[in-house]
């Protein structure tokens, strides 16, 4: 029997078109699996990158290669030659992650696996140059594993043959060195064998044939080597490699001593994300409620100490308590950030102790995290000690009422910038979805609030502005007779075209049964509507899209708003609607009639000053 | 706008009288919404008084305003607002202003009236001074350039001063100290603006007005002519700070009141204030300058003592006649000259001739080769003072064209000059007047459609991809044309979406709306009296130039002179070409001495044997020649007219081909049209007989036959064209021409709007293209050689010149280390002809100055790539290019042992201290005598190498090094086409070397391809097109089958059915199928990159 220890067997995998694969599978997703595999998908798909400032194609699927596309091609060539091309923008961060996500369920077959994406892009020859999206693929370190698949290349196959169901095209190569595998999954000359297996021993004899672009070289000594006819892999195999070294640089002579296997080529495994947890288990089944509160107040110090040597905070726990008839009861509790303190989880989990069921009785009780986030150790504060604890007090609170109302329901009031007064702030949830590992987790990020200032000059506002605009009846004495009309107040607007009622401040008002006799005035302050708001119905998806249902699309007029006082000294502030608007985009942007005439203008009330 | 035009209105003034004095038009770059035209006819039909035009530290949206004024009499105030800058104001509330809504500056703004002339002067150097001060694009002043002395502190002028919109203790002083230090007439500006508050503000301002002693003055701040510009406010503002609507926020208005409103309403809003609105029309009236008095200031050149410019021009004319004709003037000619000198004399134009005089003797004396384009070519007195070089002997001159009475207009003189040289002459006439007397004339650059597609789409918040596709559907559109539905859908859009309706109707506004200043490539002006006293001053962005903010037409309308100081590419070449002529052959030869009208220079012509001549060498021109067959100067005169979009859009082309063939009969409308038309068998062809069709068959006068023709020019958008079309087109009825005929017509005088030749200038041009000819027909290696170092110029790349040269016998030679230069020279050659030797500077990414060392340490020749690095320092990465480009053949080294030599050096020339070190030293041991055997190159690959390095290769032609696989796709060589019967089936393909889609072809492609036996022409029609896009628009290597075409000599291809052999391509250097491609092989389809036109 041979020695199977000491023979080294590694799969590369390649995804060639991995991002426009997972975004068919998105798409898909609504459709019954299993997906359609060997068929070709019918749409020509492409992601976009900005690269080196114009937009080019990231990534293209098997249709638009076909219809002559290729990564690096200019969007705007891309959109000539198929106009049918549908595109994306190009993540390559999510696809790194779905990438890991793919790695971690490639334990299957090995312990061993990684992320293959640091490639130097533009490696092999269907892309235009070194303008095209990173190459996607796996390593999978299987000595010793392949007899448990029946054989290593059963064990390739099977995983290619897997991918494939999900969606992903894939093609893999199996040699003996890393760079081998990856060079014969990725170059062959005419299979298209979805594996390709290097005999042991046999790298030379397979990498000779190939591209010397199989050697995972940088883009320029690769280019001098072809510019010398050195261009496939057999070529250099006689050349001294100092010779090589003086005019390639060191890559291509490692590269090749490591696809030979003269030089040894470590793979970095991918590490599993932490999920830790801490069990009880009770000598005698416990049912009182008393008792899960004491088990969870033993089990969230020692959690709360592994998370902390872990560096990690904890954004979703679960504990979980396994009864004797085993089966299980369960709660979840979520923060707005990582945390890790043991007196505020236990806060979050008292609330929902209650919807625990013990039944017959419980003999283990685990906590575990589902979700963590890394949080920085926390500086015990020495001096200043109340800012840092107030933020962190307030930050509970949001967790406390978050858990108890829902995360969307916890909310904070911001400016928004808009000249109308009712769309002048707006609410933004407070707890967030969980953060992608690694990005910052700071609950102050509300830039838009940051950066409104007030409007310079602009007229003072009410103190309370009603939730709706309420009609009044007013009271006006005689039109057009300016000096009829209470002072303050600048002969109302008129313009050569006809945007509104005479100009007219009312004497009185009537107001929730009320009569209000107006001794001063000030205004107008003219406020057209927002035309745009009319469009986004159809237009990008927007969060600036107007709240609750679809967007009006008759557009009112511009209001003239007053701000009036009685003769109790009393300060209102008062709108006149005017007729619908000149303005009104799409169609109406070049208006026929002005409004019709007769139609008398509506009074509201919008807020009180005092 | 033109609601307004054809509307009634001219309401009675009911209401006290008003002025708009406070006005920014599209002119201050993204922000006001209107044009000046519109602001100031839309004032007049509002029955304002008067208006002025303050843009932002500028004044060049005057002219506009001006010009549309004088059109509709209405009164037109110039003026400018300065916005101050400087310590006193810094975090200063910005005046009236939403934030980031100023372009610079903080301050406080005032508005600047000048009274007279004098203090328009004035008010220009200060912003020609605050331009010089700062970088292009801004404007920096300060408080105390406004009381400085080189103001006068002020005089003449009347200041509106805009109050902040909070105001403050700091704000008052500064008016109350402005009030103290100035002798300007001092205003305070209110606007009432529906913000709220407007009545306690109004109180304050009046308070604070009667404080400082400064009057209250009505104004409206308006940024559009009509609120219904709101949305497109809106989005200028977008623009401007780079965002969409949605996130724009407060960098919108919350209301449209800034637009122009009637006296009526004015007076109603100022109702307690009437002295403030009566303020406006006093300040109107009391500014009386006028632009009008900026006209006639010609720099006056040095006369011998005694005598004037007239006298001085006279002497020179008399002088230049008789160098001019040696053997006596005819009496044409002499009669032409008086006529035209007693015209110059009634005007007093004299000055101006003897300044183009004085830069053409200059550049003469230089050796620099120039020669007047354009009208000028009208005049005999330009003729013999050497000014253009068509003997008026040989045209009929309508020297009315050049300068009229009726007009009272200076002429207009173009001069080309050798492109390489012009900046020579242009620092000549700097020098000559100086800074303060000459500068470049200004350009204005303004939207085009796809820009206002883009912008408006981004201000809206279209995706990336959306605005692309809008940009490609609306791409083909002419102004008059509207996108359908259709075109919509095409374009994977929705025709239903108000958002895409609503960008092209925005874009429809926005286009025309400038964007920024910039320079004109070649217009001078030059004043008698300081330059900056006339229009604003600012730096360019070329080191040495100053250009003046107005642009050519605006310098037109006001009548002010300017030369255009142009670059011919085709000078450069002749000129070169002469030099190698005398150097190698030993025979002097210039523009003047060059044979006239030789027959074997008319053959070669007619013959469409026309690669690399002046205009003539395009496809549509080659296509033209056998058909026209030239064989005087006056046919090439038509040749050079005809293939313009004046004569193609008019429909002339054909009915001059068919009665010059005598396939038709030569019939004029009528007697009167026949001296009009005469020379050019009925046909109207030139833009003087279009001129002069509006003047005989029309009723026009000349004057408004040339304000027809500017009228399409310049101000295109918002002229007054369809009256004057309705003028002309009932003008040639009345008069009992056809409907079709007066419609005809006017369609070439439209076309010459745009790309219009009058004769004079076909004539100038005519005399280039006969030089040029009579070059490529005698002296084929000169002129290649001369054309190859001229590049880039012309329509055709090095490959097809150097091709079509071989074709006429040269010899051309390889780039090489130890023979060429940076230029191409001639060497001695296998015969008496010369042969041609690339020069360095055909390899791509070569430094000229490392190329001239090079050369200069050559000596006896270098022994190997080490000898080059050391002797003349040359870098690694440029030896490296010469081994790629071949260059080391004369070592004995081809190109992969070249680079595998080079490769093999250290990256940097070795430092002085070891010159000394014999040549080994530099490479090591193991590389001498004992290089690795490197695979041999087969011919493709050495073909796709040539082209990488050189973009040509004088090896093989690709397409013939791929013969095998073309036929075994049943391909024929090109050749075929030239035996192939009419309306026979031809499959052929080639190399594609240029593709064209003219806008007067109606969406035909035209495609030229060539291979290894000749070069053919195909046509695409827009169905076939649509057909094979991908083929049509992608493909280098192109299979074509058609239907030829024959007509005379002209060949074309009518394509049926195209096929991209990409695939066939890519097997150039790739031998054999092996594994694995690489993206070097990938990249070979892109080498052979067609030139595109439009």
């Amino acid at each position: 029997m041979e020695r199977m220890q000491a023979r080294r067997r590694v799969v590369s995998v390649w995804l060639p078109e991995f991002a426009t694969d997972r975004l068919a599978r998105r798409r898909e997703a609504g459709g019954p699996p299993p997906f359609p595999l060997a068929t070709p998908r019918a749409t020509p798909l492409a992601t976009v990158a900005q690269i080196r400032g114009s937009h080019r194609l990231a990534a293209v699927n098997g249709a638009a290669r076909r219809g002559g596309l290729a990564p690096g091609l200019p969007l705007a060539d891309a959109r000539a030659l198929l106009p049918a091309l549908e595109t994306f923008h190009a993540n390559s961060e999510n696809d790194f992650k779905a990438l890991e996500n793919i790695a971690l369920w490639a334990w299957r077959y090995s312990p061993s696996t990684a992320v293959d994406g640091t490639a130097p892009p533009a490696n092999h020859g269907a892309s235009f140059g070194p303008d095209c999206g990173p190459d996607y693929g796996l390593w999978l370190d299987i000595s010793g594993c392949g007899h448990l698949f029946g054989g290593e290349a059963q064990l390739a196959a099977d995983l290619i043959s897997r991918l494939g169901q999900a969606g992903y095209r894939a093609q893999a190569g199996l040699a003996g060195t890393p760079g081998a595998a990856w060079a014969v999954a990725r170059f062959r000359a005419d299979d298209d064998t979805p594996v390709r297996v290097v005999p042991p021993g046999g790298e030379r004899d397979a990498l000779a044939p190939l591209s010397i672009r199989a050697l995972r070289l940088e883009d320029a000594p690769a280019r001098l080597l072809e510019r010398l006819g050195l261009a496939r892999i057999g070529d250099l195999y006689p050349l001294a490699r100092s010779a090589l070294a003086q005019r390639a640089g060191l890559g291509p002579a490692m590269r090749l001593d490591q696809a030979l296997g003269e030089r040894d080529e470590p793979i970095s495994p991918i590490a599993p994300p932490p999920v830790l947890q801490v069990r009880l288990k009770f000598p005698d089944p416990i049912g009182l409620a008393d008792d899960i509160e004491a088990a969870l107040d033993r089990l969230l110090p020692a959690l709360c100490g592994r998370l902390e040597r872990a560096g990690i905070g904890a954004r979703r726990l679960d504990f979980t308590l396994y009864r004797i008839d085993g089966t299980v009861s369960r709660v979840t509790a979520g923060t707005g950030r990582p945390e890790r303190d043991p007196d505020h989880l236990k806060r979050l989990f008292r609330e929902k102790l209650d919807a625990l069921d013990p039944g017959f009785g419980v003999e283990t009780a685990l906590l575990a995290t589902r979700t963590a986030e890394p949080m920085a150790a926390e500086q015990q504060s020495a001096g200043d000690a109340g800012a840092g604890q107030d933020t962190a007090a307030l930050g509970w609170l949001i967790d406390r009422l978050a858990n108890r109302l829902g995360p969307r329901a916890v909310t904070a009031i911001a400016p928004r910038e808009s000249h109308l007064p009712e769309r002048a702030e707006t609410r933004r949830p407070l707890v967030r979805d969980a953060a992608p590992a690694g990005a910052p987790v700071n609950r102050n990020t509300d830039a838009d609030a940051a950066a409104a200032p007030g409007i310079a000059g602009r007229a003072p506002r009410p103190l309370y502005l009603l939730p709706m605009p309420e009609p009044v009846d007013t009271l006006t004495l005689t039109t057009g007779d300016r000096t009829n009309g209470p002072p303050g107040a600048t002969g109302g607007p008129r313009s050569n075209l006809d945007r509104g009622a005479p100009p007219v401040t009312p004497m009185a008002f009537r107001w929730r049964g009320r009569q209000h006799t107006i001794r001063r005035a000030d205004g107008p302050e003219r406020i057209e509507p927002e035309w745009w708001r009319s469009l986004v119905s159809q237009g990008p998806g927007n969060e600036d899209r107007p709240e609750g249902s679809a967007a009006t699309p008759d557009i009112p007029g511009n209001r003239d708003y007053y701000a009036v006082e009685d003769d109790r000294g009393e300060r209102f502030w008062l709108y006149r609607q005017n007729g619908p608007d000149h303005a009104a985009p799409a169609g109406a942007l070049r208006p026929g009639a002005p409004p019709a005439p007769g139609r008398a203008p509506k009074w509201f009330l919008h807020g009180l000053f005092s | 706008m033109s609601d307004y035009l054809n509307s009634p209105l001219r309401r009675p003034p009911a209401s006290p009288p008003y002025a708009e004095l406070q006005v920014m038009s599209n002119f201050s770059f993204l922000e006001g919404a209107s044009h000046p035209e519109e602001l100031v006819l839309q004032s007049a039909a509002l029955g304002q008084h008067a208006i002025a035009i303050t843009d932002r530290n500028g004044v060049s949206g005057l002219v506009r305003g001006h010009t549309a004024a004088k059109e509709h009499r209405h009164r037109f105030i110039p003026a400018a607002r300065i916005d101050l800058t400087g310590p006193d104001f810094q975090g200063a509330e910005d005046n009236d202003k939403g934030r980031s809504e100023t372009h610079s500056g903080s301050g406080i703004s005032i508005l600047c009236y000048p009274r007279d002339r004098a203090a328009y002067g004035r008010l220009v150097r200060l912003l020609t001074l605050g331009k010089r001060r700062s970088p292009k694009g801004q404007c920096a002043l300060s408080p105390g350039d406004l009381t400085g002395p080189d103001f006068q502190r002020g005089a003449g002028q009347i200041l509106i001063v805009l109050p902040f919109i909070q105001l403050n203790n700091k704000f008052n002083q500064f008016l109350i100290n402005l009030k103290k230090a100035t002798k300007a007439e001092i205003y305070l500006a209110a606007s009432i603006l529906h913000r709220g508050g407007d009545r306690s503000r109004l109180e304050k301002l009046a308070d604070l007005a009667a404080r400082a002693g400064t009057p209250l003055v009505a104004v409206n701040d308006v940024e559009m002519h009509t609120p219904r510009r709101r949305v497109l406010a809106d989005v200028l503002a977008c623009i401007r700070s780079g965002c969409s609507v949605f996130e724009a926020g407060f960098r919108l208005k919350a209301n449209a009141e800034r637009h122009l409103k009637s006296p009526a309403d004015m007076a109603e809003l100022f109702a307690d204030f009437p002295d403030a609105v009566a303020r406006t029309v006093e300040i109107a009236d009391a500014c009386r300058f006028s632009l009008d008095e900026l006209r006639y200031e010609y720099p006056v050149d040095p006369v011998p003592e005694g005598s004037t410019p007239q006298e001085e021009l006279e002497r020179l004319t008399k002088q230049g006649a008789k160098e001019r004709y040696p053997s006596g003037v005819p009496a044409k000619v002499q009669a032409q000259i008086d006529h035209e000198l007693a015209l110059i004399g009634d005007l007093s134009f004299a000055p101006y001739f003897l300044t183009v005089h004085d830069i053409v003797r200059f550049a003469r004396g230089r050796g620099i080769l120039c020669q007047g384009r354009g009208s000028a070519a009208n005049s005999a007195v330009c003729y013999v003072l050497g000014i253009t070089a068509v003997d008026p002997a040989r045209l009929d001159l309508l020297f009315e064209r050049f300068i009229s009475a009726e007009r009272g207009e200076p002429p207009d003189i173009d001069v080309d000059f050798e492109n390489g040289r012009r900046e020579e002459v242009i620092q000549y006439i700097y020098e000559k007047y100086g800074r303060d007397r000459a500068a470049m004339t200004g350009t204005v650059i303004t939207y085009r459609t796809r820009g206002a597609v883009r912008d408006a789409g981004k201000a809206l918040g279209l995706a990336e991809d959306t605005i692309r596709s809008l940009q490609v559907a609306v791409w083909r559109l002419t102004r008059e044309d509207e996108v359908t539905d259709e075109q919509l859908r095409e374009h994977g859009l929705d025709p239903g979406d108000p958002m895409v309706r609503l960008v092209l109707t925005l874009a429809a506004d926005l286009r025309g709306f400038p964007r920024h200043l910039s320079q004109h490539s070649g217009g001078m002006m030059m004043t008698r009296g300081r330059l900056d006293e006339i229009a604003p001053i600012h730096n360019a962005a070329m080191a040495g130039r100053t250009v003046i903010e107005w642009d050519k037409n605006d310098l037109d309308a006001l009548g002010i002179l300017k030369v255009d100081i142009l670059a011919l590419g085709m000078l450069s070449c002749v000129q070169r070409a002469f030099g190698l002529i005398k150097s190698f052959h030993g025979r002097e030869v210039t523009l003047a001495t060059v044979p006239p009208e030789d027959p074997t220079v008319y053959d070669m012509l007619s013959d469409a044997d026309s690669i690399g001549v002046f205009q003539v060498e395009s496809r549509a021109q080659m296509s033209m020649l056998p058909r026209l067959k030239p064989r005087n100067f006056y046919d090439l005169v038509i040749e050079v007219a005809i293939v313009r979009p004046g004569p193609i859009q008019g429909d002339m082309v054909h009915p001059y081909l068919h009665r010059r063939d005598g396939k038709e009969a030569v019939d004029f409308p009528s007697g009167e049209l026949r001296d009009v038309l005469g020379k050019t068998l009925g046909v109207p062809l030139f833009q003087e007989q279009a001129m002069k069709i509006a003047i005989v068959a029309a009723g026009f006068t000349p004057a408004e036959a040339d304000q027809l023709r500017r009228a399409m020019a310049t101000f295109r958008n918002h002229g007054t064209i369809h009256a004057l079309r309705e003028k002309f087109l009932n003008g040639m009825t009345a008069r009992g021409y056809e409907p079709d005929f007066a419609l005809r017509c006017f369609k070439q005088i439209e076309g010459f709007a745009d790309y219009g030749f009058p004769e004079s200038h076909a004539a100038s041009f005519a005399l280039i293209v006969y030089v040029s000819s009579w070059l490529k027909r005698h002296y084929p290696a000169a002129f290649a050689c001369a054309l190859l170092n001229s590049q880039p110029m012309g329509f055709y790349a090095p490959a097809q010149i150097i091709r079509d040269a071989a074709e006429h016998g040269v010899v051309v030679r390889p780039v090489d280390v130890n023979l060429s230069d940076w230029d191409c020279t001639l060497e001695p050659g296998p015969a008496s002809e010369p042969a041609l030797r690339l020069g360095f500077r055909k390899v791509k990414g070569l430094r000229e100055d490392d190329m001239h060392r090079l050369a200069l340490h050559r000596g006896n020749g270098y022994a190997d790539a080490a000898a080059v690095m050391r002797r003349a320092l040359i870098g690694k990465p440029a030896l490296e290019k010469l081994a790629r480009a071949d260059a080391f053949q004369s070592l004995g080294l081809s190109r992969r042992p070249a680079l595998w030599a080079v490769a093999g050096l250290p990256d940097r020339p070795p430092a002085p201290l070891f010159l000394a070190a014999p040549d080994a030293e530099l490479g090591r041991e193991d590389d001498r005598g004992n290089a690795p055997r490197l695979p041999l190159m087969s011919p493709g690959q050495e073909v796709a190498e040539d082209y990488r390095a050189l973009r040509l290769s004088l090896k093989a032609h690709p397409a013939g090094i791929l013969r095998p696989k073309l036929t075994a796709k049943r391909y024929e060589p090109c050749a075929v086409l030239l035996e192939r019967a009419h309306d026979r089936m031809a499959r052929i393909a080639g190399l594609v070397t240029a593709r064209q889609r003219p806008g007067t072809a109606k969406g035909v492609m035209f495609i030229t391809v060539e291979d290894e036996t000749a070069t053919a022409n195909l046509i695409v029609w827009p169905h076939v097109f649509e057909k094979f896009r991908r083929a049509t628009l992608g493909s280098r290597l192109l299979g074509v089958t058609g239907w030829v075409q024959r007509e005379g000599k002209v060949i074309h291809l009518l394509a049926d059915h195209l096929e991209d052999l990409a695939p066939v391509l890519l097997t150039l250097d790739r031998p054999g199928g092996f594994a694995g491609d690489s993206p070097a092989a990938a990249e070979t389809g892109r080498l052979f990159k067609a030139r595109e036109f439009q």
